[in-house]
């Protein structure tokens, strides 16, 4: 579209269009690759959070339910005079880490279960792409919530529920990935000079499978934290002070319409981390794509 | 063709036997004992044991297994700890609620979809309001999308009510309140339900659309380069045209499975919804029973929506090869 533009008005000769298209494209793959970024750089103010966090998420600083901008609290303070953005800080922190421990563990589990089912081929295929194909094609947050409400609500217990039916898709992509990859030409060179079957997987069939991978993850963490704080506001998270998101939003649904701050809030604090997530994956898939 | 519906219901059939397994299996390591759960802390310990022989739970677990699944089959889903009534009973009151809602929120996911989908392809300024809207869509909690609607629409405008599905006084046999006014005639009453329904069907419809958006979109764009739209665009048809006859029928096959999936998805949004909105479904049933590890209650919940949704996924897919019959899954 800009680029016929650029051509129309005639700013441009024959020579510079191509040099003003692949400036468009960098311009097109730099936005992507700072959307791509964006994780990163979330993950260091997680890690940063306890230094700079103004106050304690669990003590008291001030009056209750001081509004947003008062008394140098920027996002006011709730029914006990806890900080609130303090809280949210907090609860972003957990949310993100929460959501790249099921990410991780999802991927742990579904690349073995891929690559073995590749690699072994025959009834151990069959026998672990049915029971992919069992959890594909149950409904995973009723599943998961089923697995919390049995191991008793907490954190540790909603992160297992949720990674049990996290990693199916990942199995699925590893497999299929794989059955392509070993059908080419450098995978029979490396079987014939003699490459074992466990090192061929390792060196020459798994790292093939990474960009889609990595684009499906990161696809996948913003779905990760909305699920996630819908089960948290389920009341399935950690027990009551600790500043979770979804929890936080649930108890204060009572205040909503006198101090709409102290439940609205740590709902955008969810927003923003979706957000990261779904624009670094559109990002990321945009990368893959130009290469 | 009839070999294929076979074939997809068997396997459904067999998805199905594997949920029960794996609730069973929930059930054995839940945390809660299911005798203390139903005598209290201050049983004796003669109740105990005669209440475990009752329940067969000194019998070997395979045996045990095949008690439960008798028990499903006559429609046997345990007692409920907090209610203290058969889970199926609970089940039956509360189900025509969220049946209601998540039709109300699937016909506004579809047709959001459906717009966000042929807006966002035909390219230009509108194209790109609606990534940014569909990209916000996508990243916001429905409860929050509630938040803003009891705040501005409620509080502010009162425009749409806050809680329940209907208003006090409100006529209605069974949960489907919109249903049961217009078989009654009653189109106030049908239209009250209606708009009880907006607000939390909007919440939890709002992210499935724009799944089911972005799958729609895609399948149109590579619709829209197949030779025989070419041909239709070289005969001289209009745009307009060429989308509403030719290209949208090709293209709703992807999206049609993404809605099948995305009712799975939506289940946790619809029990958040619920308890926000004290809509009486199976949402708000699951949340109540959280709090207390009412286990019976939340195995009973999955069993019934694990089995609605693998049979609705095949329904979608016979369907599909019905309307199309080169799928074969």
């Amino acid at each position: 579209m800009a680029i016929t533009g650029i051509y129309q008005s005639g700013q441009v000769s024959g020579g510079r269009l191509s040099a003003k298209v692949s400036e468009v494209v960098a311009q097109n793959s730099k936005a992507s690759l700072a959307a791509a970024l964006l994780p990163v750089a979330v993950t260091l103010v997680a890690l940063l959070v306890p230094v700079i966090a103004p106050y304690s998420p669990l003590v008291p600083a001030g009056p209750a339910f001081v509004p947003p901008g008062h008394s140098g609290f920027l996002l006011g303070t709730d029914s006990v005079g806890r900080d609130e953005l303090s809280r949210v800080l907090y609860g972003m922190r957990a949310s993100w880490f929460s959501a790249l421990a099921v990410i991780a563990s999802g991927l742990a589990i579904g690349v073995t279960v891929g690559a073995v089912a590749a690699v072994a081929g025959g009834w151990v295929d069959a026998l672990l792409m049915r029971i992919t194909d069992v959890f594909l094609s149950l409904p995973g947050p009723v599943l998961a919530i089923a697995v919390v409400a049995a191991l008793g609500p907490g954190l540790v217990h909603t992160l297992i529920g949720v990674g049990i039916v996290w990693w199916p898709f990942y199995a699925r992509i590893v497999r299929g990935e794989i059955r392509a990859l070993a059908a080419r030409p450098h995978l029979e060179a490396a079987k014939m000079s003699g490459v074992g079957p466990v090192r061929r997987t390792l060196r020459h069939l798994l790292p093939g499978t990474l960009p889609a991978l990595v684009v499906t993850a990161s696809l996948d963490i913003g779905n990760l934290v909305l699920t996630l704080a819908g089960l948290s506001f389920l009341g399935l998270g950690a027990p009551a002070p600790a500043p979770e998101l979804g929890a936080m939003s649930a108890r204060n649904l009572t205040f909503l319409l006198q101090d709409y701050w102290t439940a609205v809030a740590p709902g955008a604090g969810i927003v923003v981390l979706a957000l990261v997530g779904n624009l670094a994956g559109d990002g990321l898939r945009n990368l893959m794509k130009d290469r | 063709m009839a070999l294929f519906i076979l074939r997809r219901l068997g396997s459904a059939v067999g998805v199905i036997i594997a949920l029960t397994v794996v609730v069973f299996i929930l059930q054995k390591i839940s945390h809660t004992d299911p005798v203390h759960a139903l005598l209290g802390p201050g049983a004796s310990q003669a109740a105990i044991h005669a209440e475990s022989v009752k329940l067969g739970l000194n019998k070997p677990l395979l045996s045990q297994f095949f008690h439960y699944l008798d028990g499903l089959v006559h429609g046997n889903l345990g007692i409920s700890y907090r209610t203290r009534r058969p889970v199926a009973a609970d089940l039956v009151e509360f189900l025509p609620a969220t049946a209601e809602l998540a039709l109300v929120a699937l016909v506004m996911a579809i047709g959001l979809g459906a717009l966000f989908g042929l807006l966002s392809v035909r390219g230009g300024i509108a194209a790109r309001i609606f990534r940014v809207v569909m990209l916000l869509g996508a990243s916001t909690p429905g409860y929050l999308v509630a938040f803003a609607g009891l705040v501005f629409l409620y509080n502010s405008l009162h425009i749409l009510p806050a809680t329940g599905e209907a208003s006090p006084g409100g006529q209605f046999q069974t949960g489907f309140v919109i249903a049961d006014n217009l078989l009654a005639g009653q189109l106030g009453g049908a239209w009250d339900g209606l708009v009880h329904a907006i607000l939390p069907a909007f919440s939890i419809a709002l992210v499935p659309a724009v799944s089911i958006g972005r799958v729609f979109k895609s399948s149109l764009e590579g619709t829209l380069r197949s030779d025989y739209v070419r041909t239709a665009r070289a005969k001289g048809l209009s745009e307009r045209r060429v989308v509403a006859f030719h290209a949208i029928r090709n293209s709703v096959g992807p999206a049609l499975t993404m809605t099948g999936l995305q009712l799975g998805l939506m289940f946790a949004g619809v029990a958040v919804i619920e308890e926000i909105f004290a809509w009486p479904g199976i949402g708000y049933y699951t949340a109540q029973a959280i709090p207390v590890s009412d286990f019976p209650a939340i195995s009973g919940v999955t069993l019934v929506l694990g089995a609605g949704y693998v049979l609705i996924n095949a329904l979608v897919d016979i369907a599909q090869s019905l309307a199309d019959p080169r799928i074969k899954l």
